[in-house]
């Protein structure tokens, strides 16, 4: 099992389509002055940062007024991240940007793997004044569907320059290919700011459109409690079986012939097992809290699915779950 | 004439210039071709001294590998476990091992063999495809070593095997839930790690990446010493990021006398931006000098078709698997052959499949339209699937194509059953055709992908028979000896524009030869991979190939 290291850095990927708004989006992020962030661009010399942010430029590394680092890495990417992590200085987030034509998740993967990492988010940018054709395109839909497929959260950028017949048109399209992935209308001065790990836009959103404001309502909790333990092969099935509206799974988990229990972080369909931090210690056998969008199915639902891969008669527990809750501040 | 004149003679010499395709002497000076022809002919010229060592050899000009890439160097310094016979840079014969078994055994020896005890093992030139697509497990590594770090670099260079003591200092294990770490039977990894996330957190807890280390002297040395094994004279780097050390490591080599080989670096595209590129090779070209030609730039488009990432046009791969990636976005291509056409720089555009194709000449015709140049000579590289329609829009365009004829022995199998189909992996790399459009056009081996060995790429070419016995295309595609000849010399320089200087022997060209055992011309044309090299002459310095 993973030994996890105590402080991780969250990691957020953007992804999306050429001329989607990544590099604008980039801008948006590094201005906002909220974190030292250290932003990677998997793109040759595409980083074409607002001159006006740059205190120092080193070759293809620039160094922030606001303490924030960018680099434009091209084929040299994970030498580059590999410095990052080990040159000692931390960072609040690592937001790496995914070439235009790349599969953001395949990046996302390394926080799932680098224990010094974590996986805050993938978000994809779509222009919604071209999405709908680019998903139909014979040479590039395909790559433009795979930009979608682990998305977290979807940015329909450039909203201003459409009617609301064209943006709804595009916001179905969208979300047709990623029922419940929440997707947020944005134009280049809406842009919102990281989203923190359950993907409820953060208090620096920009929640100046209405739409936007809706969404933040769109989250629903599911809390599941059992003493006992689970069996892991079984327990990955029932990963697979649980509905997509769920965003994310966290908690402690017992598994069958493991002293104590893990850590189970679940992203989409992506989880890992780790031991449980320090001062963290579990209090029950498994105690998992959920997120998922205003579509998840009834709870009752969804424990029937994880009670399927339980080793031994188990018994609702009474434990307080709302206190627990704050533990593992979702 | 001058007494620096020395005139080599020889049983043959096999010129590759029409006006003058057989000769007995050939006087150099200074490094360079004097005159061709008979002893009669060339003693009444130069008066110089002859030089009689090769009066039973035969002479060619030196072979042009216009599509390998530094790595070959830098690999030989690695084990290497793939399934078939390979010469080292020492001209050694390494043995195939096309078993796991031979395999493990390969990889013991070199484990025995060295002296730090903690120090990783690496090895390359592993493809289960060739193997009866049997699965190199962790369990097997670990019968090499339980205590040293081991990691068996595919041939493809994209997957990567390694022992349980790696996948436990990386901390995969059965809950890792990515797509590049595969599970085994067990439910365990099996060792098995491919793409981005899985590589990064192997080679971090290696410490190592025997891929991107720095280019050293030796690797160059190595790759030299290949091509002189080989009787390469003329070798491409086909993409290279260019790094300042990377160019003074070229720089330094290509001064010393002794160095037996030209370079020609290709610019990879994808480290730069079109703008810092066209700055680049123009800056680069300044420091040129008779063995170091910069001056191109590689694109790449799409990925493998065995490893399914090509992109092809409709109806896809045989056996149904999703189309492949695109490496630039058919849309961005334009904008960037647009920037190094305008800029009077040659292109080398790697193409797979066929849909990646149709972008790249998409791309060259646009360009072409706007701002016509003549004489361009954009190279399409690999172009392994294209059809007759696609090789007359080269020939209008004013394209070059070099063909990977090696991938007829090494995959031809794998592209007849799984990737292509019969009717397609028939016309794979279609020098048949290329010949009847009448597309200037060179063979190659992307080593180390394939070998180094451009006798080995024309006996591809000329016998299109797979490593199973299959016989590909050959009524239709097939070159002959001479035409593959062709392949390997003048025409190889003319897609890199060094035709005015090497691929013949003729006055005024550099005196660069291969010197052979045997005329390929006069023996039977399955056995033109058999024949002794001797070694070559490059710039007038003789080095025989070492033999171990």
């Amino acid at each position: 099992m993973m030994v996890s290291s105590s402080v991780k850095t969250p990691v957020t990927v953007i992804g999306g389509f050429l001329g989607a708004g990544k590099t604008t989006y980039l801008n948006r992020l590094l201005r906002s002055d909220s974190g030292r962030y250290a932003v990677l661009v998997n793109d040759f010399g595409a980083v074409n940062i607002d001159a006006a942010l740059i205190a120092a430029h080193d070759g293809e590394t620039m160094t922030l007024a606001n303490g924030c680092v960018c680099c434009s890495i091209g084929s040299g990417f994970l030498d580059t991240l590999g410095r990052i992590l080990d040159d000692g200085t931390t960072f609040d987030h690592i937001i790496i940007e995914a070439s235009g034509v790349g599969d953001p998740w395949r990046i996302a993967e390394i926080a799932l793997v680098e224990p010094s990492l974590r996986l805050n988010a993938v978000i994809v940018l779509a222009d919604a004044s071209r999405i709908v054709t680019l998903l139909d395109d014979s040479r590039v839909g395909d790559t433009v569907r795979g930009q979608f497929e682990r998305a977290d959260l979807v940015l329909l950028t450039k909203v201003d320059l459409l009617d609301r017949v064209a943006v709804d048109s595009a916001r179905s399209t969208v979300s047709a290919l990623r029922p419940g992935v929440a997707v947020v209308e944005t134009t280049e001065h809406t842009l919102p700011g990281l989203p923190d790990g359950a993907f409820r836009p953060a208090s620096r959103f920009a929640a100046t459109d209405a739409d936007l404001t809706d969404h933040e309502h769109d989250f629903r909790r599911w809390s599941y409690s059992r003493s006992g333990a689970f069996d892991l092969d079984a327990l990955a099935d029932a990963f697979k079986a649980l509905p997509p509206q769920l965003l994310r799974l966290k908690g402690a988990c017992r598994i069958a012939d493991e002293a104590m229990p893990l850590l189970l972080q679940m992203v989409g369909q992506d989880w890992a097992l780790t031991a449980m931090p320090d001062g963290m210690a579990a209090e029950h056998d498994i105690l998992l809290v959920g997120v998922g969008t205003d579509a998840l199915p009834d709870t009752s639902a969804l424990d029937a699915i994880l009670d399927a891969a339980l080793i031994s008669p188990t018994s609702v527990t009474t434990a307080d779950i709302n206190r627990r809750q704050t533990a593992f501040t979702l | 004439m001058s007494q620096d004149t020395v005139v080599f003679s020889a049983r043959k010499i096999v010129t590759m210039n029409p006006s003058r395709p057989v000769a007995t002497h050939v006087a150099v000076r200074e490094g360079r071709i004097v005159a061709v022809g008979s002893f009669d002919e060339i003693a009444a010229l130069t008066g110089g001294r002859v030089d009689g060592r090769f009066k039973d050899k035969v002479l060619l000009p030196g072979f042009v590998e216009g599509h390998s890439h530094i790595m070959e160097g830098m690999m030989w310094s690695l084990p290497y476990v793939g399934a078939f016979d390979r010469r080292s840079p020492e001209g050694k014969v390494v043995k195939g091992v096309p078993t796991i078994d031979a395999i493990v055994e390969r990889l013991q020896e070199a484990e025995k063999a060295m002296t730090d005890p903690d120090a990783p093992l690496f090895a390359w030139g592993f493809d289960p495809l060739h193997i009866g697509s049997v699965l190199l497990t962790r369990q097997d590594l670990d019968r090499v070593s339980t205590t040293r770090p081991i990691m068996v670099v595919h041939a493809s260079f994209h997957i990567s095997n390694v022992n349980t003591l790696v996948l436990q200092r990386a901390e995969l294990d059965r809950t890792t839930n990515i797509s590049g770490v595969v599970m085994g039977t067990d439910g365990e990894p099996s060792g098995e790690v491919q793409g981005i996330a899985a590589r990064f957190r192997v080679f971090r807890v290696l410490g190592t990446n025997p891929l991107s280390g720095n280019l050293t002297a030796d690797d160059v040395n190595r790759y030299a010493s290949s091509c002189c094994v080989q009787g390469v004279t003329t070798v491409t780097d086909l993409h290279n990021d260019l790094a300042d050390l990377t160019v003074e490591v070229y720089r330094a080599a290509s001064r010393r006398d002794d160095f037996s080989v030209r370079l020609v670096p290709a610019m990879a595209s994808v480290s730069h931006s079109p703008e810092q590129g066209v700055a680049k090779i123009k800056a680069l070209r300044a420091s040129n000098n008779d063995k170091l030609h910069y001056g191109i730039v590689k694109l790449v488009v799409d990925g493998s078709i065995q490893g399914f990432t090509a992109r092809l046009r409709w109806p896809g791969y045989h056996n149904g698997a999703p189309n492949g990636l695109w490496y630039i976005a058919p849309e961005e291509l334009p904008s960037i052959v647009a920037a190094y056409h305008e800029a009077g720089i040659q292109l080398h555009i790697h193409t797979n499949g066929d849909e990646a194709t149709e972008v790249a000449l998409d791309a060259v015709e646009a360009a072409q339209t706007a701002t016509p140049r003549p004489d361009h000579r954009h190279t399409l590289q690999h172009c392994q699937m294209a059809d007759a329609a696609q090789f007359k829009r080269m020939k209008t365009l004013g394209m070059c194509v070099n063909l990977f004829a090696n991938h007829v022995y090494y995959w031809g199998d794998s592209h007849y059953d799984l990737t292509m189909g019969p009717e397609r992996a028939n016309r794979l790399d279609a020098t048949g055709t290329a010949l009847r459009i009448g597309v200037p056009f060179a063979i190659h081996s992307d080593a180390p992908v394939t070998p180094l060995s451009p006798l080995f790429t024309a006996w591809c070419a000329v016998n299109r028979v797979t490593s199973s016995g299959r016989v590909l295309g050959k009524g239709t595609e097939a070159l002959t000896v001479q035409q593959a000849l062709n392949a390997i010399t003048i025409d190889a320089a003319y897609t890199l524009k060094l035709d005015h200087v090497v691929g013949s022997i003729e006055t005024g060209k550099y005196a660069d030869f291969v010197v052979l055992d045997t005329d390929p011309l006069e023996v039977a044309p399955e056995t033109i991979k058999d024949i002794n090299i001797w070694g070559t002459v490059v710039g007038g310095h003789v080095r025989e190939a070492p033999r171990a």
